[in-house]
């Protein structure tokens, strides 16, 4: 199993104050540049970095092909995967993500995870005119004639539903051949198998337990075999699971130090997602944190009970209904990775154990402290990563092989 | 592992394999239309189904309401009414969206199978 980090860029309002401190972006931006530094450092496989627009609080990342290039700059050899892009052409122009994509995959000397989808918040959809009924067809047509450009010299132009161009050599090309691996958002089940049909890396595919993972990996992996339609020219097939992380010298301290960014977490995400509240949002005025804590104070009871998280099924009751925001809605609300490295190393092995290819931790998150998120990446670069990674080499790759044996398209894959 | 194939129910199966062979075509329409047709007509051979539910932001919704709403959707009237309809909102399908289609139908079908 490799591990990675995963970032909205959280940006809680002061609960007590109309507006951030003006250093606050700022800092939360470098703080973010430093944490994946370390984490570079000590052989973190992946960084993933969403793209999100006017979702104050919750995600001030608008522009992570920046974050990307700033950390090209500053890595060696961690990936750098949108997690994810947003390809209906209303966001972004199709040629401008080929573009960037592959500078970016030049930048950083053919790093580049390529991670696409569409978001489902009105504060987005509205905000850039992206029907909501049609977003997986223009995400879907996007995508695909991304990769032609990336790889079409010159690109033959396009007449298609979502948009239309003339034929353009769509310049620079990325630096991995055909073109960086192909990742999908997904959580419920279909989806995971829509991403094996497609040859595409399910990115947080939901928080199931690890038995349940272990039945969707072979199916993902059979689909990946017998009913193969790659979207892309090259496949990469793998399964990421997100999950908040925390560490600690207890698990206690974990938890404390941890418990309000999960909370926080999922309540904006669900706040943002909820077309009722989401779609009500009063753009710079509103406060969610102030909210959040507010609301906090009535169900605190329940939850002080199990350290901050909530039941399966109080968590179920409570989760959005998009693919992307369920599975970070149930990333945060699990808390399956803080605690000592003992509780981490029984978790994680369990995952491991199911053939899960990628967990990637969501460290950053609500009011969290940046120096107690260095310090959990610190002690599990130091004292869990090097096994998991001996194992990953020695176990997994030689079961992923054997799972891919008769698949005859090419495939680029960094797992 | 789950196939057309392991439908115990001809006429299921066969509705299935329909939606299966459109979607490997690149019929996305077809397919989907396909897979409307297949669940619906399971809902109807096992109408305990429509009894079941499943918590959704706080209530409980009718399980019928996990149908994907990607531009063929199911009518909530015509759930609490007793008689689901899928309403098309389009006739174009990309593949990607057969392709989920397809797959919440073979998974309802057979987990229903299952017991």
């Amino acid at each position: 199993m490799k591990f990675g980090l995963f970032y909205e860029l959280q940006l809680p309002k002061p609960a007590n104050a109309e507006q951030w401190d003006p250093d606050a972006e700022r800092r939360i931006f470098h703080e973010m540049l430093e944490q994946v530094a370390l984490a570079d450092s000590l052989g973190f496989d992946f960084v993933f970095e969403v793209e999100h627009h006017f979702l104050e609080e919750y995600s001030h990342s608008s522009a992570p092909e920046l974050m990307m290039a700033a950390l090209s700059q500053r890595t060696k050899n961690i990936r750098l995967g949108h997690g994810i892009v947003l390809t209906p052409p209303g966001y972004n122009h199709p040629a401008r993500v080929a573009e960037r994509i592959s500078a970016l995959d030049i930048l950083s000397n053919g790093r580049v995870e390529f991670g696409s989808g569409e978001s489902a918040s009105e504060m987005e959809l509205g905000g850039f005119g992206v029907e909501r009924r049609m977003k997986k067809a223009m995400w879907e047509e996007a995508t695909r004639e991304i990769t032609n450009m990336m790889t079409s010299t010159p690109y033959p132009g396009f007449e298609g539903e979502f948009f239309s161009m003339p034929a353009r050599n769509v310049i620079p090309k990325p630096l991995q051949k055909p073109h960086p691996p192909l990742w999908v958002a997904a959580s419920r089940r279909e989806t995971t198998m829509v991403a094996a049909r497609l040859g595409m890396g399910s990115l947080g595919f939901g928080f199931e337990t690890p038995e349940e993972l272990g039945e969707r990996a072979l199916e993902y992996y059979r689909l990946v075999r017998e009913e193969l339609m790659p979207i892309g020219h090259a496949i990469n097939p793998g399964l990421a699971v997100l999950n908040t992380f925390m560490m600690a010298d207890t698990d206690e301290e974990a938890m404390r130090r941890s418990a309000n960014g999960p909370a926080f977490f999922s309540y904006s995400l669900g706040y943002y997602y909820n077309p009722a509240t989401g779609g009500n949002h009063k753009p710079g005025e509103a406060n969610v944190y102030a909210d959040f804590l507010a609301r906090a104070e009535e169900t605190a009871g329940a939850q002080a009970q199990r350290g901050g998280f909530l039941s399966a099924a109080e968590i179920a009751a409570g989760e959005p209904t998009d693919e992307v925001q369920k599975a970070l809605y149930r990333a945060a609300r699990s808390g399956n990775a803080i605690g000592t490295t003992e509780t981490l190393r029984r978790t994680l092995a369990k995952y491991e154990e199911q053939h899960l290819d990628v967990m990637i931790f969501v460290a950053q998150c609500g009011d969290r402290k940046h120096e107690h998120i260095m310090e959990s990446i610190e002690t599990f670069g130091k004292e869990l990563l090097p096994e998991f990674k001996e194992r990953h080499l020695t176990q997994q790759r030689p079961w992923r092989a054997e799972q891919l044996k008769g698949v005859d398209f090419p495939i680029n894959s960094s797992i | 592992m789950a196939r057309p194939s392991d439908i115990r129910n001809d006429e299921l199966r066969g509705k299935v394999e329909q939606a299966f062979a459109a979607m490997r075509a690149g019929k996305g329409a077809e397919a989907v239309h396909a897979c409307a047709d297949a669940y619906l007509r399971h809902v109807a051979l096992h109408p305990e189904v429509m009894k079941q539910t499943i918590p959704m932001r706080g209530r409980e919704i009718s399980r019928l309401m996990r149908w994907p709403a990607l531009g063929a959707n199911m009518k909530p009237e015509t759930v609490a009414a007793g008689a689901p309809e899928i309403e098309f909102l389009r006739e174009r399908f990309a593949v990607s969206e057969a392709m989920t289609y397809y797959q919440f139908v073979l998974d309802e079908i057979l987990e229903q199978q299952a017991g």
